[in-house]
């Protein structure tokens, strides 16, 4: 591979994926003066917990915790950060380097942008929201979301007219239709995967409904709903914008199941559905709100509390593993329950239905690297080779991992895997340790 | 600055499909904010009168309250459903 000598000293570290676990790794890395490259491959770093409510136990506003950091991450001067880019053919380069291909795509807007969205406003095209999960439109230029970091539009090429609008109307000049995808060769010392976690397609279970039926949702998009920036004016029924005022929530929704090829538990379901619950009632203080269940897992720190409290709120909890469920004329869904204690099948309407789906690995890594692969643990996250003495280490020398790429976690554990992974990477680069 | 746009339309094709979601989502629109202009209704009374889905019209409807052109009432008697109003 043809690459450029001079960039050896560009970078340090290379840090791939921009959630929680990347940002803290790499913000560590800097602070201790490492130059990082920090690797996105979507509009804005963040990851998941940039679009999540309030965080259990302590129920503290997810995005003003994230977005200090994630400012502080953009601001530091030893982080550079490419988003909408993505790594591939990563090379072992003698003992110590590594080279990679860095792949800009085009977002066909220029950092001249100043986020004032009329190219937005005046875009004729709507398609589906990806970062409300399908529940309102957005348009085909956009700012993807306003807590974005850049803060810069990006034009939804495939879903383009080519009218020329956004062009037209942007006073920044910053729309650009030539851009077109950049490649370039990077030389680091260290690695660290971040690239975090997929959420369980709950449409795989034809059983519930879901994809078919509008008044269940997803854990994912019922966080949407309880932001201040959702997608609706309250918590309210796609079907038909009701106000619900009986909730339903269905646990371990493709995790511990080991004919979805996911046997484990996600480790964050049961703690996340007994927080929407809390911040339901607080929301709609008439609705009636249940979590069924087959074990509540309140292992950390303050999380067996949490559920009390949740328990002492009147959220109800029945130890019910869901059968089916099925769809009334007017939108209501009957859930179709076997009550574990007493082993009697039962029923239950409410008027929407949540699924907890399950975290699973992101097998985007696998893909990384060109010649020596980077292994993967029995449930495809990436192998921790000495799990209990150096969590972070993987199968490859000086590539290290941190946050959910090794497993399902919370975010105070995605946070202290990236210390743990950029503590490595750091005596690493020192000459200690792989 | 030149017009870009200009340079892309000789190299893509727009599809079929976002032709037709444009159209779609204008013929809705326009149903929509024609509904309202007799006065506020909830996403019922807008899915009855333009015979439009329910699911279709909320999707729309808040997918235009998004960008402004919807405003939110109150809530109804039976505290259920929300009114929406032409924006001002
Ligand atoms: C519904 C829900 C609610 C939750 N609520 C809570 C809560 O209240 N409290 C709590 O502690 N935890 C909660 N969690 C868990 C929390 O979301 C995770 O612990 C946390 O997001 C993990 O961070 P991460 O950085 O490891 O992964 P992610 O957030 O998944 O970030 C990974 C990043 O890597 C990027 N990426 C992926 N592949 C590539 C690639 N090939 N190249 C470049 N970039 C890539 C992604 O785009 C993303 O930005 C919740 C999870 C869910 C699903
Ligand atoms: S691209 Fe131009 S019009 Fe669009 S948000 Fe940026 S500055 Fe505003
Ligand atoms: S050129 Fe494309 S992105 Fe710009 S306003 Fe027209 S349809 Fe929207």
């Amino acid at each position: 591979m043809a690459y450029n000598y001079s960039n050896i000293n560009d970078y340090d570290v290379l840090v791939i994926g921009g959630g929680i676990a990347g940002i803290e790794a790499a913000l560590n890395l800097a602070y201790q003066g490492y130059k990082v490259i920090l690797v996105e491959k979507d509009l804005s770093i963040g990851g998941k917990m940039i679009h999540l409510s309030k965080v259990f136990p302590t129920l503290d506003c997810a995005a003003c915790i994230t977005t200090p950091k994630v400012s502080e991450t953009a601001r530091h001067p030893n982080i550079k950060i490419y988003t909408y880019s993505e790594i591939k053919d990563i090379e072992k380069l003698g003992e110590r380097y590594f080279t990679a291909t860095l792949v800009q795509k085009p977002r066909y807007v220029t950092d001249a942008c100043t986020g004032c969205q009329l190219c937005e406003e005046k875009c004729p095209v709507v398609v589906e929201d990806e970062y409300q999960w399908g529940l309102v439109g957005r348009k085909a230029a956009y700012i993807p979301f306003s807590i974005a970091n850049p803060r810069i539009a990006a034009i939804d090429i495939e879903n383009c007219t080519f009218c020329g609008l956004c062009e037209k109307v942007c006073a920044a000049g910053a729309i650009d239709f030539t851009q077109e995808e950049k490649r370039s060769t990077i030389v680091v010392k260290s690695i660290i995967i971040a690239t975090g976690f997929n959420l369980f397609q709950s449409e795989r279970l034809s059983y519930y409904g879901a994809g078919k039926f509008k008044n269940l949702l997803t854990s994912m998009q019922m966080e949407r709903q309880l932001v201040p920036t959702r997608p609706y004016n309250n918590v309210l029924r796609p079907k038909d914008g009701k106000v619900p005022d009986r909730i339903a929530y269905v646990l371990c929704v493709g995790s511990r199941d080991k004919s979805l090829g996911n046997p484990i538990c996600s480790q964050v379901c049961c703690m996340y559905s007994i927080k929407q619950a809390q911040l339901l009632m607080g929301a709609l203080p008439m609705a009636d709100v249940t979590i069924y269940y087959i074990d509540i897992r309140a292992f950390g720190k303050g999380f067996d509390e949490f559920y009390k409290q949740g328990v002492g709120m009147g959220v109800n909890f029945v130890k019910g593993k869901i059968a089916n469920i099925s769809e009334k004329e007017n939108g209501d869904l009957i859930l179709r329950y076997e009550d574990i204690d007493s082993g009697v099948l039962k029923e239950a309407t409410h008027d929407l239905v949540v699924l907890s789906v399950g975290i699973l690995t992101n097998p985007d890594f696998e893909k990384l690297f060109k010649t020596t692969p980077l292994l993967k643990d029995d449930y495809g996250y990436v192998r921790q080779v000495s799990e209990l003495l150096s969590p972070s280490k993987t199968s490859i020398d000086g590539v290290f991992v941190a946050g959910t790429a090794s497993g399902p976690m919370d975010i105070p554990d995605s946070i202290l895997s990236a210390g743990a992974a950029s503590t490595e990477a750091s005596v690493y680069m020192k000459g200690g340790a792989s | 600055m030149g017009k870009t746009v200009d340079i892309i339309k000789e190299k893509r094709v727009v599809s079929q499909e976002v032709k037709d979601k444009i159209k779609s989502f204008n013929k809705i629109k326009k149903e929509i904010l024609k509904c309202l202009e007799a006065g506020q209704k909830t996403i019922p009374q807008i899915s009855a009168e333009l015979n439009l889905p329910a699911e279709t019209v909320t999707y729309n409807l808040m997918t235009l309250l998004k960008y402004n052109q919807i405003a939110v009432g109150e809530i109804d008697d039976m505290d259920e459903y929300y009114y929406y109003n032409l924006k001002q």
